[in-house]
This record gives structure tokens, sequence and C-alpha cells, in this order.
């Protein structure tokens, strides 16, 4: 349908700033998409009120992935909780673990080791990377650019296998846990990941020939989705869907944890707060993930212990007190917020994943006047991840 | 320092003790009239732009809510905890979707999940994780996981374990 | 736009001549990485059983169940994991908490059953194809998710403590208590193992939570001793802690002891509780030794009056005859009688039965009687010249040493014996030496080897700290003489086999390896045993024996249905088994005496 400029046939906003919608006109539609839908991202569906084919109202609905974790941790002990926080990010598991390791040890008083930490900056890196890896298939696929996804998927699963030999588990690797990490880099680690390296950015070129040098791509995604960089603060918007507005919001160099002090980088930042510059800062800072991950291989000390001293688990309390932890994944902004109230148990966990703020909030204000066709790749260009939302 | 920050705050509005966590961490506590206007006041007059999250913490026992909303001072880098306590029974709170439009979600989670009342908050009563829910707010402490779980779904059969030190007694006693 | 952008997306096609990068499940083989967490292995035979996996998991896929084959013994419940692969999640906690290190996991990772129920399995017992693949996680040994080394006890340095009979262990500090509790996993593998059965899991927790009160109210459910056993038991708990297999086991007896040391004796009373009104039934007891005291506490709760008879001038029987005051100081036994004595026991000293009472006055007067008279009489290795008037018995000189007899200290001094007795008299020796002529010259032979010596590990590495010779492996010859038939020393071989093929006492020594250890004084440390003459011929007569020792049937009852007999005198030294003994026949006394009623 062509772009009409006479607007008479949408609907009037009410007093209250709702939208007077009269399904019986017969002039708009109640569109499901999700939660099933290719191009939604994970278990979430969008409540679509359009007319023709341009979306005048959405309503983001969660909770297909709702297993209460927040709740499921006040009655597990401290170690217990450890390996159920991975689940609340299944593509970028590793910042549930530092976050959670990290406010631990910080409400307990646990200094981990020097080398846990690189160790740890190595695989937030990683994760991020897969994550990024994941992310550019489904931009592409929710345009119709299947191939992308293929090659993304092939490159992520070397590292997985990387993940594989360092953790001992691809997806959710339970490494990170208060007072370190579980072990040392294996035997001639950094060599193969080298030839992981390389070999994504060898796919990455080729991505970016069919996916960023591409006529049809820019077409549909310049320009569409555009997020006004003043609506960063009030509907708080983090991480690349912000820097790809050119604010320069990292939290790797505004509040650097683990060792981001001692790497050298600058956040990469974008310019037009659309869906092809959102895409564009997290290729970059892909490569900038794999320049990292060369950095702290390098930069790492040879030897030392990756885990410290701390006391018997089974019994482990930790002293009344509360805190928060973040770090800047590949979505934006993680945090956790650990209440402590002296007993063998959290007090409260609260999980802020950036896809909180930026699925619900932002997206319901961004769909509106898009056309059908763009949601997908519109909410995918958000990157966001259902289990953090519902947790 | 946030502690000056704290101090000058502290001659224009009740603020509560000021607990240190990190260098960059601190929470305050305020009575809950005058919160609104203080998220106001660190937002556009000491640079807290950035609503970190908001969430409830319940004490039972004390019968009392806590909300904690974290906001954050990008250029300083500094995050501050601001505490609210609520009577547990009944509890409602001014809403803040009109600082942070975002916050809005915040609201509706925690009406659903803790039964706390934002009224204004836009789409506050809509059901956001939970559809169909009747009973009590799930993520309050006098929930009960485990009872909910044994009342609604049933174990597969076969479990059974024995405690090492009484089947000790049982089968084992050196000597006596 | 340019027209680049729209021939470079064709460049996709020039993948089209690359080989795929998938592999063809199943024709090929992927196995996982080397620390891959799949499916579980369990060495069932170094498992005991303890149930910390169980206890950590946190979805409960964990049940301890029956282990065929395994059958429950010391520090081995018996008992092995199954889990349920319906809820499992691979976190590997239960084989990073694994006591023993013998739950590991392999790199396998695929499993096809068509019956659910299969993956309900417990390893090592149920056969598995992957039970012996040589990959798969295996916890690094820096990983540790519970401390493995004891909070160091604090003690007098030996230059200063061999100048007397002090103290030596200084007991924990509140801190330092909590620190090594931390350490406990409650498994409680040690209840089983203990003789009186103490429920130290629930009382090192006490200590965890500071709870000194409730900690002494456990205690004394099952051990009105235990400011003793805090200090001297022979601890066999610690030998079967789970702690023990990657690590030091917790220091159970000194964390018993760190709870008494913590209250204050006026508040035993109230947190033990008053005893049962009186039954009017009235028990006899020959001997206020740890047996004798712990069964007239046990029946004076029950409301029974009880009335002790003790030969010596102090109660306390080997724990004050027997143990040097510097391992068990005599006011930490008293407060233990005292509150024995407390709950209307009536403890007669300096009353010798069968010289000051009989017998036979003691069955008519009373309704039952309780013989627990330890073994006071020392052993004598019978060698040439060990009836010399120069040659003395551990026990007795322990004796006179408690009872603060002026002692003949001699110049230099020869132990033959390798157990703990032999330790005590040596180090007290050592002490009285220190003080009197500044010197140490004590020598002490024993016939086992260092592996396999008797005495605690403990006493042994505190004897060379405090500068006594340790000669193992020698077996005594001769006590040698001089022409006055002054003693000069002892003559010893070496000894090669101690056990005959049958398991026998028939050593066997290489007369080649002849040593002489020059000395004035020989000390027998080589063994007790009772003297039993205040029977009296005829009760002697009439009662069953079993090896020397008056025969007991299960409750400790002897052939004569009003005398019981408990404690050393039946089972041999053990402070802690005595107290376990104490028990049982208090419980078997207060059973007949029910009856008569």
């Amino acid at each position: 349908m062509v772009y009409q400029p006479d607007r008479s046939q949408y609907p009037q906003q009410r007093a209250d700033g709702s939208l007077d919608i009269d399904l019986e006109s017969g002039k708009y539609l109640k569109l499901w998409q999700g939660p099933q839908h290719p191009g939604i991202t994970g278990n979430m569906s969008l409540e679509l009120t359009v007319c023709g084919d341009e979306v005048v109202e959405a309503k983001t609905h969660v909770g297909y992935l709702h297993r209460g974790f927040e709740k499921l941790m006040e009655r597990r002990t401290f170690i217990q909780c450890f390996p159920i926080v991975c689940r609340i990010c299944v593509p970028e598991p590793d910042f549930n673990e530092y976050c959670y390791a990290a406010a631990v040890e910080e409400l307990a008083g646990i200094q981990p080791p020097e080398r846990s930490d690189w160790i740890r900056t190595l695989i937030l890196e990683m994760g991020r990377i897969n994550s990024y890896l994941m992310f550019l298939g489904g931009q592409a696929g929710s345009l119709g650019l299947g191939v992308v996804a293929q090659w993304s998927t092939y490159v992520r699963d070397l590292m997985l296998d990387r993940f594989e030999e360092l953790t001992g588990a691809r997806i959710y690797h339970m490494f990170i846990l208060p007072g370190g990490v579980r072990g040392d880099l294996p035997e001639g680690f950094q060599q193969r990941m080298e030839e992981t390296l390389k070999e994504i950015e060898r796919t990455l070129g080729d991505i970016e020939d069919v996916m960023f040098c591409n006529a049809v791509f820019k077409k549909r995604t310049v320009g569409l989705g555009y997020i006004d960089p003043a609506l960063f603060n009030p509907y708080g918007v983090t991480g690349p869907n912000a820097r790809a507005g050119g604010v320069a919001k990292d939290v790797r160099r505004d509040q650097p944890y683990l060792i981001y002090s001692q790497l050298a980088f600058e956040p990469i930042v974008g310019q037009d707060s659309d869906v092809f510059a959102r895409a564009d800062v997290r290729r970059r800072d892909l490569l900038l993930s794999i320049d990292l991950i060369r950095q702290i291989l390098a930069g790492m000390p040879k030897k030392g212990p990756v885990m410290a001293k701390i006391p018997n688990v089974l019994h482990w309390k930790i002293p009344p007190g509360e805190t928060y932890i973040r770090g800047e994944c590949s979505r934006g902004e993680y945090g956790y917020y650990l209440v402590t109230d002296g007993s063998g148990y959290p007090r409260r966990v609260n999980v802020r994943g950036p896809s909180y703020t930026h699925a619900v909030a932002l997206l319901e204000r961004l769909i509106v006047h898009v056309n059908i066709s763009d949601v997908a790749g519109l909410m995918v260009s958000l990157h966001t991840y259902p289990p953090e939302i519902e947790r | 320092m946030m502690r000056e920050l704290y101090k000058k705050t502290k001659q224009l509005f009740p603020l509560g003790d000021l607990t240190e966590q990190r260098h960059d961490l601190v929470f305050v506590s305020i009575p809950h009239p005058f919160l609104s206007s203080l998220l106001r006041h660190l937002r556009d007059k000491e640079g807290f732009s950035h609503l970190v999250l908001l969430t409830a913490v319940d004490w039972l026992e004390r019968g009392e809510f806590q909300l904690t909303y974290l906001l954050c001072n990008r250029s300083k880098a500094w995050d501050m905890g601001v505490r609210v306590v609520l009577p547990r029974e009944g509890a409602t709170m001014e809403s803040i979707h009109t600082l942070w439009p975002t916050a809005a979600t915040y609201q509706r989670e925690l009406k659903e999940m803790f039964g706390i009342d934002f009224p204004g908050s836009p789409g506050v009563n809509d059901d956001f994780i939970l559809e169909g829910w009747d009973d009590i707010p799930p993520y309050r402490r006098d929930f009960d996981t485990l009872k909910f779980a044994e009342a609604r779904f049933t174990q597969r059969p076969g479990r059974e374990s024995l405690d090492p030190a009484q089947h000790m007694a049982k089968h084992h006693s050196d000597g006596s | 736009m340019s027209i680049q952008d729209l021939l470079s997306p064709f460049t996709a096609w020039k993948n089209l001549f690359r080989d795929p990068v998938t592999i063809q499940d199943p024709f090929n083989d992927r196995p996982g990485s080397e620390r891959y967490r799949g499916f579980h292995k369990n060495d069932v035979a170094s498992c005991i059983g303890c149930g910390t996996c169980e206890t950590i998991c946190q979805n409960a896929a964990i049940d301890m169940v029956v282990g065929e084959g395994e059958p429950t013994g010391a520090g081995d419940s018996g008992l092995r994991p199954r889990i349920d692969y319906g809820r499992c999640c691979w976190c590997a906690l239960c084989v990073d908490i694994c006591m023993t290190g013998s739950l590991t996991m392999s790199n396998a990772y695929t499993w096809v059953e068509r019956d659910p129920d299969a993956y309900r399995f417990t390893p090592g017992v149920d056969k598995k194809s992957w039970d012996n693949a040589p990959l798969g996680y295996q916890r690094a040994e820096s990983h540790r998710l519970a401390p493995t080394q004891r909070v160091t006890m604090g003690e007098v340095a030996p230059e200063r403590r061999i100048g007397s009979f002090e103290e030596i262990v200084q007991g924990y500090g509140v801190e330092q208590a909590r620190l090594e509790a931390d350490r406990c996993v409650s498994c409680g593998l040690c209840i089983a193992t203990c003789p009186t059965h103490m429920s130290i899991p629930d009382y090192i927790q006490s200590v965890r939570d500071g709870d000194y009160e409730k900690g002494l109210a456990l205690l004394y459910e099952t051990n009105p001793f235990s400011n003793v056993c805090g200090r001297v038991c022979t601890h066999k708990c610690e030998t079967v802690c789970a702690a023990g297999h990657e690590g030091e086991p917790v220091a159970i007896r000194w964390l018993k002891r760190h709870i008494v040391d913590q209250l204050p004796v006026e508040k035993y009373r109230r947190i033990i509780g008053d005893p049962k009104p009186p039954t009017g039934k009235r028990v006899a007891v020959i001997g206020a030794g740890p047996a004798g005291l712990t069964a007239a506490f046990d029946l004076a709760k029950m409301g029974h009056s009880v009335v002790v008879y003790e030969a010596r001038e102090k109660p306390g029987g080997m724990f004050r005859y027997g143990i040097p005051e510097y391992r068990l100081p005599y006011d930490a036994m008293d407060i233990d009688i005292e509150i024995i004595t407390s709950m209307g026991v009536e403890i007669r000293c300096h009353n010798r039965v069968g010289t000051d009472i009989t017998m036979e006055q003691l069955h008519q007067e009373y309704d039952a009687v309780l013989l627990s008279i330890g073994l006071h009489l020392g052993r004598s290795t019978r060698i040439a010249g060990s009836d010399h008037k120069g040659v003395a018995k551990a026990v007795d000189l322990l004796r006179d040493i408690a009872d603060g007899k002026s002692i003949d200290v001699p110049k230099q001094c020869v132990v033959i014996g390798g157990g703990n007795v032999a330790m005590d008299i040596a180090r007290s020796m050592a002490r009285l030496q220190k003080s009197t002529q500044g010197e140490i010259r004590v020598t002490v032979t024993a016939l086992e080897d260092l592996d396999h010596f008797l005495a605690d590990p403990e006493e042994v590495k505190e004897c060379g700290e405090e500068g006594i010779a340790i000669l193992d492996s020698r077996g005594p010859q001769e006590i040698c003489l001089d022409d006055q038939g002054q003693i000069i020393g002892l003559r010893t071989w070496g000894v090669e086999s101690i056990f005959d093929e049958q398991g026998r006492f028939a050593p066997r020594y290489n007369p080649e390896d002849e040593q002489i250890h020059p000395a004035d004084r020989v000390i027998e440390a080589i063994g007790q045993q009772s003297d039993v003459t205040l029977l009296g011929e005829a009760l002697t007569e009439k009662l069953a024996w079993n090896r020397g020792r008056i025969a007991v049937d299960g409750q400790g009852r002897t052939s004569e249905g009003w005398l019981w007999a408990a404690g050393d005198c039946v089972n041999g030294p053990d402070v802690v088994h005595a107290v376990a003994d104490g028990h049982r026949v208090a419980t078997d006394i207060d059973l007949m005496l029910q009856k008569k009623r």
C-alpha cells in the first residue's frame, strides 16, 4: 500500500492519549506476530494493530519463557544459584555468571585472583562475538537474506568449540563462579583461538560484501527504526542501540570492570541511529572484540591461580548488604542487583537486561507507522532477548 | 566525591543515612512522598539521567516493601540507589513514568509480581508476564514456589533417597 | 547506493564450490572435548556415600541409594548417588564438591534409550560405555568449594611446655572455631564410627551458629565427659571424616572442646536439666572412671540413687591416673565430675571394694551393681631382669605422678612400648628430668615400625619435639645389670616381624642387630590388665570369663544377673568407648529396675 498523505482514516487520539481504534469499523486489523514467527527474536510476540499494512499500535507480549529465576534464586544457596543464572540469556549467558559472581564476591568480601579476571574478560568477549554473529544472521534473515545466518552459524560453531574446550560446555558454560573461574586455559588454546578468529574475520568480510554492501539491504534498513538520541535516557537505551546514535555509551570504557582498563580500545560509534547504523556498529564491535581477544591472550599473565579460597559453599552465609554490578554485553548494559540479609540465600536478585527497556517501551514506540514487512527487521535491530525481560 | 553530593542533597531533601557500597555506588533512603522530587532533582541538576533499574525487595518479616530506584550519572560514572520503604499492606507508590517513560514497564511488572500499585502508570493493570494468574503476586516472599509446584505438578515416580547417617545407624555401628 | 552495492551480494556464489563444514552425524564420531561435562562416572570403590553431591545439587537430581556390592562400613555409608537425567543440568557442582574425587564426568554426550526411566542411573554401579572414558570433566586441583586445611591449633612451644605439666593444646578461639566448623559438610558419616554416636554434625553446626548452649545440650545427650573427650578422645570420628579424603579431617575433637570452653560451668546444669523424680532404686558402681561415672550420670538422671565406690583418693579413674596433666588438666576433668555429682551421684573415695566393703554386701544392699574398674595393673615383658626394682610399670608411675608423690627421677631411662601410654610416661619423665636435672634423656623402644605405630601420630611428633628418642622395631631382650646389680641399660634386637602367618603375636628378631640402650631405669608400657581380686574367690568362680576378662552380654550384663561390667576392664583401653559402654549398661540396668518395680 502506498503511503497515504491523507491521515484521516487513521485513528484519533483519545483524551488520555490512547488511540481510538474501533475494530468493528473494518479499517483495522489485529495481527499477532509471534511467538513463533521466524522474525521474532526468541519467544516474544507482538500484538499489532494495522491499518492497511501500516502498524498503528503495538503491544509487546512476553512471558513465554518465564521461569521465575529471580524467585528461584531466593530458595537456593549462593553456590546453587550459579548453575541457573546463565539460563537467563541463552546466546550470551556469561554476563549472568560474571555479574552474579562479582556481586557475591563484593558482598562476601572475596577478591578473585588476577588471572581469573583475564579469563573472565576473555570469556565475555567470546560470548559477545557469538551474540553478534547470531544477531547478524537474524538481522539479515529478517529481511530475507538467509545465507548470512548460515555463515554466521558456522563460525559461531567454531567459537562454541573454543568455549567447549575452555569451559567444558558449548551453550551454558557454567564456568565463572564466585571466587574465580573453574579452570585455566587448555594447552594450545591461543593458537586454536587465533585460527577461529581468522575464520570469523574472513566470514565477516563475506558478510560485509553480501549484507552491508547490498542495495536491497540498504534500501530496506537505512532510515528504518530511527531512534532520536533524545530518547536514549528517557527510554533507558544502552549499548549498540545508543552508540549507533552517536552516544559512546560503553560500560567497558565508562566504568571499566575486570581488566578493560588495561586494554586499548575506543567504543564503536555510529551516526544515523537507524537499523543499518545499528547493524554496522555491531559488525564493527565484533571486529573490536576479535582485537580485544588477541590483546587478552597476548597480555594475560602466564601463571597464577584462577580461583580464590572460598568458604565451604554448603553453608555459605553472606552478611547483609546490597550492590549492583554491571557489564557491557552485546545488547547494552547488563547488571545484577543483589540484596543479602545475612542468611545462606540471596534475599533478592534482580537482573537488569538491556532488552527490558528496548523490547517493550522503546519498541512499542518505534513500531508505530512502520510497514508490517519491516517490523521483523526493526525489532531484530534492537537485538532483544526475551528471557532477560521476564527472568 | 559522592559524599559531598550526599551532603549537598541532604540540605534539600530528608535523606536517610548514606551507604557507601563502592567508591562509585551509594545507596540512600528517602521517605516516599519526596521520591519523585528527589529523582527529578538528581536527573535534572546532578546528571543522573539514566534510570538503570527499578525493583522491589520484600521484607516480609518487617511488613515492608523496599523499592530501589537505581540511577546513573554516566559522565561521572556514579551510581546512586534510592531506597523507599512502603508498608506492605496496600502498597501504593507514585508513578515516575513522567520522568522516565520506560519506568512504566518496571511499574507494570512490580504491580504484577509484588502487588505494588502505581496509579496512573500506563498499562499498570495489564498482564505483563503472567496471563491468567489467580494466586497472590508470586515474587512476594510469602508465595511458596515449592508448594505451588507440588500442588500443580506430579513427580515422576521411583525417586527415593536415603540419609547416609540414618542409613548407617541402621546398618553399621562400630563396636557398639 | 552505488553499482557496487548491486554487484557485491553476488560474491556469495563463490561458496558454491566449498566443502561442507558440517559433520555427518552419526557416521562420523565427534567426541566431546577434554573437559567436556558429559555423562557422570563414579569410582564406586573410592566413593564413600557421603551425599554431599546430593546436598549441593540445585536440581534435586541426585538420590542416595544402596549401592550394590558396596557394604556399609566405617566411613562409608554404602550408599551411592543415583542421578536423574530428567533433572540434571550438567553443572558439575557435584563433581566439584565430591569429597573423595570419585565422581567425575566423561566426555560422552549421546545416549539413546526407549525407556525414559533408564535415564535415572547410578554411575559406576550401572555399567555404561563411558565408564572408562579417559576424557571428560574433572575438578582442577586448585578448584575447591570447601577449605581443605585445618585451622591450626595453638600449642605451647616445646621449649616452654617441657619444663612443666602445663596443658599443651590451647584450644580454638571463637573465630578459629567457626572457620574450622565451616569445613564440615554435615554428611554424618562420623556418627556411626563414634562409639557413643555423638551428633557431631549438629554440634559442629552449633559452633558455626555460635549457639553454644544448644551445642552443650547436644554433647550431654550422648557424653557427660565432653571436657575430657574434647581433649583426649581417641577421635575415631576424625579417621572417617569425609574431609580427610582430599584434605585434613575436621578437628571434631577440638570443636567439642571449644563448645565446653565457651560456657561457664554454672550454666551447665540449667542446660542439661534436672534428674527425674526419685525411683527409690539403688545402684552401686565400682570405680569412678569414665564408664562408671557415665553410667552413674545416666542412672541418676533417670531418678535412681547411685553410689560410686572409688578405691583411690580422687574420682576420674584412668582419666586422672592414666593421662598426664599436660594432655588433660585436672580442673577440666573436675568440671565433668562436678556436673555428674550435681545430678545426685554420690562418690565414695578411698573406699576399696573387697577391703572396705565386700561384693556380697553390695549385692545385698543395692538393686544392681556395676563393675567398672578399668585396667590398673601394668603387664610385664617378663624378660630377664624385669623383676628388678629399677624396672617400673608405666601405669604405676603415672598414678604416682597424678597423686603428687615424689618420684625418683632417673638420669636416663628407657621406655618399652609404642602405644599412647608409652608416650605418656616418656613425656612425663622428660618433664620431670627437665625440672629436676635440666636435661632430657629418655629413649622409647617399640616393637612396631613407625608406619604401624600404635600411638597417635601427634604424640609421636610431639615426643620428637620434646627431645625424646624413639627407636622403632626394637624387641627387648634383657635388662642389663652391672656388677653391683644396678641397671645399666636395656638390650634389644631388631624386629623382623611381629606376627606369624596366622596373625598370632610371635615376634621374630634379628640377633645380629643388637643394641644396648643405656639407662638407670627401665619402664614397661606394654599393656594393662584389671585387678579383679576384689571379686573374691567365690564370685570369681561363679562368673563366666572370656580370655581373662569378665564375659558380658551385648548389654554389659555378666553371668550374674545383678552384676554388670563396663569400660576398659571389659573392652580394653579406649576413653570414648568406655563412655559408650557406660550409656549402654545404664540403659540395661534401668530396664531391669523398671521391671522390678
